[in-house]
């Protein structure tokens, strides 16, 4: 039994070792440097230079708020409608496969079709969103180009992507829920609300993390959504950069325009931004429980 | 230099091949997916037939000529495999990543003429020089002179170019108020695009309801930029965007469209600019010759015969590509031999007959047929005669390493802010700086 | 129904294996969806109603797109019902992106990478969420930590790294880097940290049952649903996986995705044909999950089979 653990993960680290974390090491070294996508053996050392001058800019500290400002109106929702949607997709249902199926449609249609789609429900001129706004007699609103207005039309992309994905992953944990605790909570009279929260919520914590780490994650890495929503250089995020996330900055500068150095500059910032997130958060529920 | 940091990586990954401690495992798993991937080599091996992959980003139109299947009847042991990419913020990373990578690469790869300093500059060892394969005088000196380096070698054989005319409504222009005749109009904003600004003004007095006179202003911008001498760089490759003249003078014309409300406020290749043909919402739109099949394709029958075309204000270039033949390629000589025919005068015909893609070759232009449907649909303008005119007088741009990222910046931050966001033009030139230095890394 | 069989002989046995303490069967409680027993009432039919229409409307815009022409498609309002040119397009679509090859591959690609995820990830979930091992917490950290980095860059170096083992173009370059996930890894571990009582283990092993045995007979019963779901996610991330895919493989021998990149080519890219495309490539999957659905959602299912 001693040494199963270790051959159990193995498979997963000397794959992943190989061709995920390796080549992502290398962008750390990449992040060192001063280096063009177009030329690539011409690297020269730069040191800490890259992190600086990302400290100093503005277009980062503008992504990463609008990051956080997409992250948050994004996951929220989606969660909670998610887990909702999964407890609904748990009762007794007629043709639950189908149900269940048309969930992850979304996530499985052409994300260029669906884009295609939101662009023309929230396009300025004769779009349905700004038709429908009008009948309320609220003036139309280049969603494109505002600042509020465009994290508001991302986030709903991303609601409508993840929301279906989100609640398999919920409904799955919520079938390895004994039924003994139904049982005895019906027998104490509570019910379905209070079953939902008295049970499902507490036994379902660790698919809840899960899915709170890696949303964010996913929003903190979110380029998909916005640089398709930003049609034509949609890796700008907008005029105003009203929503080029951290992940769309680094895609521009690396992808569009070649900086390779400062594009894994941005992408190792992020790592370091998460990180600390997490020791903050190891910190302060350490904090409370001793409190406790 | 290069030699040297090439070594360094491939001595990380021998590193990444010791950490990964998976020789075994990974060679085991390559013969698991060999059954899908056996058929993957592309060449025909042993029967004598050569295959040759050309690396395009989709606009070419090859394809739907019938140029491939031509050359492949007039070439037997030659078959001709077309790998398309069709968004050029992904072809161009692609390619660049194989080039140097020395592996993966097309026989022939396709590069854009915003990228072809790029790949003069910092590419050119891994293309072969196709200066010494054709008679030169055949192109465009100007299109020759974009894809050479400094030391004569030519890394790229011109395909089709992008001269500009005004694509224009007719029956706008009519119910404006305004001259219709293309002569007329062509004289009245010669030279200058103030003077086609200074029209636009006298439409909107009369505009029909619900249209506007152009599209955008960064259409404007682009058009007026491109027919100066002078771009973002100096030969030298100096920056001198915010210095230039150029610049300062295409800024201008385009401020004088977005702060007006002449401008439709539309972003070109956006949905809502293909609605905006097919409703007629503006009047005219600054249009390369291969432009002229989009406008005729999204505007649908109900533009039929209202379309006109008249010359420019001033000659100008917007588009265009090349044929490079890297030197990883295994059928080189072949490779070069189909580089050139599909960039000879005759084929580029052609490709201009099927999609109006403008032939970079002048010797082309003196027997250049549009599809007769094109012509009826542009009111029979002599649409060859008005772009031809226009490619031969286009002034030799430099276009600088950063060009493209530079002018994102001055018409999609820039420009775009004063004419959507309201900002001042002021308040977008501080923007488009500050992009740009961010670009520049300064 | 013999899929639903399996489990529910299982389940009986697993009953009165509990009965019978100290038997060789491996005691596990009875689990049950939660309100499993509760039919859905109407309301719940009508919000399901609409979140079905939401999730659909955008594939079914992609069909009526695909029926159109694209001179319609350029005008407004846009079209809200089919045309007469779906199958003009679709036929279109599959001979232009020569879609033939292209799903052999994707079947080829995605199913490995399917198996190779859900084997793996449960494999190391567990020995993360149940076994003691030294570094364990550590090695789960870097797992998580990976996550967290951007992979679009690292595509640079992972295509001079395939370059260098000579394989360009080919299948097993777009299958190696995601044979196994960070993400997978710690799903499966946070789903068998809850699902998987640890006592069970340790009856088993009381009862002197080797680890793969422990596995086979313990740890997949347990954790089915979990990698029902996980193996469908899988699949269609790999299915519709694009941008490395893209830079690493040619049209002669490509993916779905990568095949459908030659569509809409020309200064004038036909949309409706690029919508066909797009709907050529999505349907496939979804009528797997329809066909394959019960068996799929058996396995999510498990747990509700009552004995």
């Amino acid at each position: 039994m001693k040494a199963s653990p270790y051959a159990f993960i193995s498979p997963f680290f000397i794959f992943f070792g190989a061709f995920s974390l390796v080549p992502l090491l290398y962008t750390a070294w990449y992040s060192l440097h001063n280096v063009q996508l177009s030329d690539l053996d011409n690297q020269t050392w730069a040191g800490l230079d890259n992190y600086q001058n990302l400290l100093s800019s503005d277009f980062f500290w503008n992504s990463l708020w609008v990051t956080l400002v997409i992250g948050v109106i994004s996951t929220v929702p989606q969660l909670i409608m998610a887990i909702g949607l999964a407890h609904l997709l748990n009762y007794k249902l007629r043709g639950s496969t189908v149900w269940r199926v048309v969930m992850l449609t979304p996530y499985a249609t052409s994300v260029a079709a669906a884009t295609l789609v939101f662009v023309l429900l929230y396009s300025w001129d004769g779009g349905m969103i700004n038709w429908l706004l009008d009948f309320v007699g609220v003036d139309p609103i280049n969603w494109r180009e505002s600042d509020w207005g465009s994290k508001f039309a991302v986030s709903t992309i991303v609601i409508w992507r993840w929301t279906g994905y989100n609640a398999l992953i919920y409904l799955a944990a919520m079938q390895a829920i004994p039924a003994d605790l139904y049982e005895s909570a019906s027998l104490d009279g509570a019910n379905r609300w209070q079953q939902f929260r008295h049970v499902t919520v507490p036994q379902l914590r660790p698919t809840i993390l899960f899915t709170v780490v890696v949303s964010t994650i996913g929003a903190t890495q979110l380029f998909g959504e916005p640089l398709l929503f930003g049609g034509v250089s949609g890796s700008k995020g907008g005029s105003g950069h009203d929503y080029q996330t951290l992940g769309l900055y680094m895609y521009d500068q690396g992808w569009v325009i070649g900086n390779l150095g400062k594009a894994s500059a941005i992408a190792w910032s992020m790592f370091l931004i998460l990180l600390l997130i997490a020791v903050i958060n190891l910190l302060v529920s350490r904090r409370l429980r001793k409190s406790q | 230099m290069r030699a040297r940091t090439r070594t360094g990586r491939r001595k990380v990954v021998v590193l990444a091949a010791v950490a990964s401690l998976g020789a075994g495992l990974l060679a085991g798993c390559a013969e698991d997916s060999g059954g899908g991937s056996s058929n993957s080599d592309g060449g025909d091996g042993g029967s004598g037939k050569t295959t040759l992959s050309i690396g395009t980003f989709g606009v070419f139109g090859y394809k739907q000529a019938g140029l491939y299947d031509e050359y492949m009847k007039l070439n037997p042991d030659v078959s001709i495999k077309e790998n398309v990419t069709t968004r050029t913020d992904v072809y161009w990373p692609k390619t660049l990543t194989r080039l140097q990578a020395g592996a993966g690469t097309d026989d022939i790869q396709a590069i854009e003429i915003m990228n072809v300093t790029e790949a003069v500059e910092t590419q050119a060892d891994k293309f072969v020089d196709l200066g010494k394969e054709v008679d030169k005088s055949q192109w465009l000196d100007w299109k020759n002179a974009q894809a050479t380096t400094k030391d004569g070698k030519q890394i790229g054989l011109g395909t089709d170019v992008g001269p500009m005319a005004i694509c224009y409504r007719k029956d706008l222009f009519e119910k404006a108020g305004l001259e219709t005749d293309r002569t007329k109009l062509a004289e009245q904003w010669k030279g200058d695009w103030g003077k086609y600004v200074d029209l636009g003004k006298q439409y909107m007095e009369k505009a029909p309801r619900g249209t506007k006179f152009v599209d955008s202003a960064s259409s404007v911008y682009n058009a007026a930029l491109g027919g100066e001498p002078e771009r973002y760089y100096e030969t030298d490759g100096t920056v001198i965007w915010d210095k230039s003249d150029s610049v300062k003078k295409a800024w201008d014309v385009a401020m004088e469209v977005a702060t007006s409300d002449m401008s439709a406020k539309l972003k070109q290749f956006d949905k809502p600019w293909d609605q905006g043909y097919s409703n007629g919402t503006f009047a005219t739109v600054a249009c390369p010759a291969w432009m002229i099949g989009y406008i005729q394709e999204k505007s649908g029958a109900s533009g039929k015969g209202k379309w006109d075309v008249a010359a420019a204000p001033t000659a100008a270039n917007w588009g265009g590509a090349f044929l490079g033949v890297p030197t990883a390629s295994k059928n080189q000589k072949e490779a070069v031999k189909l580089a050139k025919w599909l960039t000879a005068p005759e084929q580029q015909a052609k490709v201009f007959a099927k999609q109006a893609s403008f032939p970079s070759t002048p010797s082309a232009y003196a027997d250049l047929k549009p599809a007769a449907a094109t012509s009826a649909y542009f009111s029979n303008a002599p649409i060859t005669e008005i772009f031809s005119k226009s490619a031969e007088t286009i002034p030799s741009q430099y276009f600088g390493i950063k060009d493209q990222p530079i002018n994102t910046a001055l018409t999609d931050i820039g420009i775009l802010q004063v004419e959507q966001k309201g900002k001042s033009p002021e308040e977008g030139w501080d923007a488009a700086t500050k992009e740009i230095k961010d670009v520049l890394g300064q | 129904m013999t899929t639903s069989e399996v489990p529910l002989t299982q389940e009986k046995e697993q009953e009165k294996g509990a009965k019978a303490k100290g038997d060789r069967g491996f005691r596990r409680p009875r689990m049950l969806g939660a309100g499993k027993q509760l039919h859905a009432g109407p309301v719940t039919y009508v919000v399901l109603t609409v979140f079905a229409l939401v999730s659909l409307a955008p594939l079914v815009w992609t069909a009526i797109a695909a029926s159109r022409t694209d001179q319609r498609l350029a005008q407004t309002p846009p079209p809200l019902w089919f045309g007469g040119n779906l199958f003009n397009n679709l036929e279109r679509a599959w001979e232009e992106a020569s879609l033939g090859t292209a799903m052999f591959n994707t079947t080829l690609v995605a199913t490995t990478i399917t198996v190779g995820t859900v084997l793996f990830s449960t494999l190391a979930g567990f020995a993360f969420a149940k076994l003691r091992f030294k570094f364990s917490s550590a090695l789960l950290l870097l797992t998580i930590g990976t996550m967290m980095i951007p992979p679009q860059l690292a595509i640079v170096p992972l295509y001079l790294w395939m370059a260098d083992l000579g394989w360009s173009n080919q299948l097993q370059t777009v299958i190696l880097p995601t044979l196994c996930t960070a993400f997978g890894t710690f799903f499966m571990r946070q789903y068998l940290v809850q699902a998987l009582p640890t006592e069970l283990i340790e009856a088993a092993r009381v009862d002197g049952a080797s680890s793969l045995r422990i596995v086979w007979h313990v740890v997949f019963p347990a954790a089915r649903p979990a990698m029902a779901v996980l193996g469908l996610l899988t699949f269609v991330f790999a299915w519709n996986d694009f941008l490395w895919p893209i830079i690493a493989l040619n049209q002669d021998n490509p993916t779905v995705q990568v095949a459908l990149n030659a569509l809409g080519t020309g200064y004038v890219p036909d949309q409706s044909v690029i919508m066909a495309g797009a709907l050529l490539g999505t349907l496939p999957l979804l009528i797997a999950f329809l066909l394959f659905g019960k068996q799929i959602v058996g396995g999510i299912m498990q747990g509700a089979i009552k004995g």
